[in-house]
């Protein structure tokens, strides 16, 4: 059986290191509280609301990587697939907030959760405000008319992307970055597909395996059991499908229009990708679906799971005018 | 009998202890439902907690408790790590102020617990969780109010273990097992027997405390 192949230093240490590599990379544009293992941008404004989001590591870059302008401001780093904790969320709200309120905006998981609402609470206590905003964009993790158990996956990119721009570039208040914010979770739906699993830095095994001729459509972004496995096809009949579905759960139809992100689960080639990233814009045109923009790349990972992602947003005017400011963040440069 | 904060500190003792001495039961049960990990976020979680009050000098109830969750929400921010310390932190909330309780408040400390968790986790009675051990152990020490201390600390936990007990006979709703539907009810939750330790470790404290007045 094959065996998890990883190069560390030590399994223990990923986060605090990946926190390094973020500050490296971002070359004077991002600080940290190394003691909280926590981020945040050190030229935020004094009359903005800021957002904070946070999450288990091994999503890289979701979710410190999309902390830059036009992006979100703060971001607490769990260990991998693991909540951050409530101090470390306490902190860096503490450090990076302008007394205009604070927006929670993260990826809807039991854990994540009630560790962000400790914080909000006790924030509370000291007379800063919060709102939350979870994303809930994986329609392969709850039906519909369970929409709000939906987990959080990749279009969370799109989220931090038009609340970004609101808060930071349009100078939104925290009522209407949260409501921009909750606009553009309704309006998102991301589906995956996984061709093998990942595996945990300290485990020798990985979290789910599937044949050589397998594939799992509806795949979870910690390796959650997806709708069904499947014999391995085609592109065009799985991109077909997934289309089909994110379409219909919208539902998104004849003369919307959209913004799309084709994300790498981790270990898929780019080459497959763009082969991907053909046939959606193909499925897209045949519905008439007008395509606004289109990203294809590593937004959020699952270590080094083989599969990838599709996620769409249905614009209106505001959040087309909000998409369209620039961002520069490690995740995403526009 | 009245209690001081330093008369407590052995409560979180057992709770540490009871929780180690367990690790390797609850990774046992934790991994046929889970995915294992809950041994060591109980003794890493209230192994911190006592650490944190150890050598407080906190002499307010509420403040005591409160360090003790907060502390733990920190070491463990698993989904139990989380509930456990929001249970610790709501004991915090309602006792805040008092620098002493009596023997008769018990069931007062654990109903405020099991708020704080049932608060965070929006869990119900009979959705197999931690909530079904707790919750027969805390009708048992308010019906049991007249009795000595020992004896109502016995039957507390002869009702959580019964509470752990029935939960085979559950259909989980939250979690990794509600994934399994009908399958998961004969399973025992493990979540619950944290509970059955959480009596037990307290009948431990009550034993040990008759035993020195």
């Amino acid at each position: 059986m094959r065996k998890p192949k990883k190069l560390l230093n030590n399994p223990n240490h990923v986060r605090q290191e990946v926190m390094e590599g973020l500050v490296y990379a971002y070359n004077g544009q991002l600080k940290s509280l190394p003691n909280y293992c926590a981020i945040y941008r050190p030229s935020i404004k004094t009359d903005q609301v800021i957002i904070v989001s946070g999450g288990g590591s091994g999503h890289e870059p979701t979710f410190g990587g999309f902390v830059g302008e036009g992006g979100i401001d703060a971001c607490a780093l769990g260990e991998v697939f693991t909540s951050p904790s409530p101090d470390q969320i306490i902190e860096v709200t503490k450090v990076a907030h302008q007394n205009q309120g604070v927006l929670f905006l993260y990826g809807n998981y039991s854990g994540d959760g009630m560790n962000f609402d400790i914080a909000a609470e006790i924030l509370a206590e000291e007379g800063i405000v919060t709102k939350t905003v979870r994303g809930t964009d994986d329609i392969a993790s709850a039906p519909l008319e369970r929409i709000g158990d939906r987990r959080g996956v990749a279009g969370i990119m799109f989220l931090y992307k038009v609340a970004g721009a609101a808060a930071q570039l349009r100078n939104y208040d925290l009522d209407n970055v949260y409501r921009i914010a909750n606009k553009a979770n309704q309006n998102t739906r991301t589906i995956g597909v996984a061709l093998d699993g990942c595996a945990l830095p300290q485990s020798t095994s990985f979290n789910f395996e599937l044949d050589d001729n397998q594939i799992e459509i509806g795949i979870g972004i910690h390796g959650e059991a997806g709708l069904r496995r499947q014999t391995m096809t085609t592109t065009d009949e799985t991109v077909t499908e997934m289309i089909d579905r994110l379409c219909a759960d919208l539902p998104y139809q004849a003369g919307d229009k959209v913004c799309v992100s084709i994300n790498n689960l981790g270990a898929f080639s780019n080459t497959e990708l763009l082969i991907v990233t053909r046939k959606v814009g193909i499925e897209l045109n045949k519905r008439g679906i007008d395509t606004h923009d289109v990203v294809s790349g590593h937004f959020c990972t699952s270590l080094e799971m083989s599969g990838f992602s599709i996620s769409l947003m249905k614009l209106d005017d505001e959040l087309q005018a909000l998409y369209d400011l620039p961002c520069n963040t490690l995740g995403w440069r526009k | 009998m009245q209690l001081t904060t330093t008369q407590l500190k052995p409560l979180f003792l057992q709770w540490a202890t009871i929780m180690q001495n367990e690790k390797e039961h609850l990774i046992e049960l934790d991994s046929v439902v889970g995915d294992g990990d809950l041994g060591l976020t109980m003794s890493d979680g209230f192994t911190a907690a006592y650490r944190a009050i150890e050598n407080s000098d906190e002499a307010d109830i509420g403040k005591f408790f409160y360090l003790a969750g907060k502390t733990m929400s920190t070491a463990v921010p698993s989904t139990m790590g989380t509930l456990m310390a929001s249970g610790l932190m709501q004991i915090g909330k309602i006792f805040k102020g008092k620098s002493t309780i009596t023997t008769n408040e018990f069931d007062a400390i654990f109903s405020a617990y099991f708020d704080g968790v049932q608060m965070r986790g929006k869990a119900n009675i009979g959705e197999k969780t931690f909530l079904d051990g707790l919750y027969p152990a805390i009708q048992s020490l308010s019906k049991s109010n007249n009795s000595d201390w020992l004896t109502m600390a016995e039957s507390a936990l002869t009702s959580a273990k019964q509470g752990v007990t029935a939960t085979q006979n559950m259909i989980a709703v939250h979690g990794r097992a509600a994934t399994r539907g009908e399958a998961s009810r004969t399973l025992l939750d493990p979540g619950a027997y944290v509970a059955q330790l959480l009596m037990q470790g307290y009948y431990h404290f009550v034993q040990q405390s008759t035993r020195n007045s």
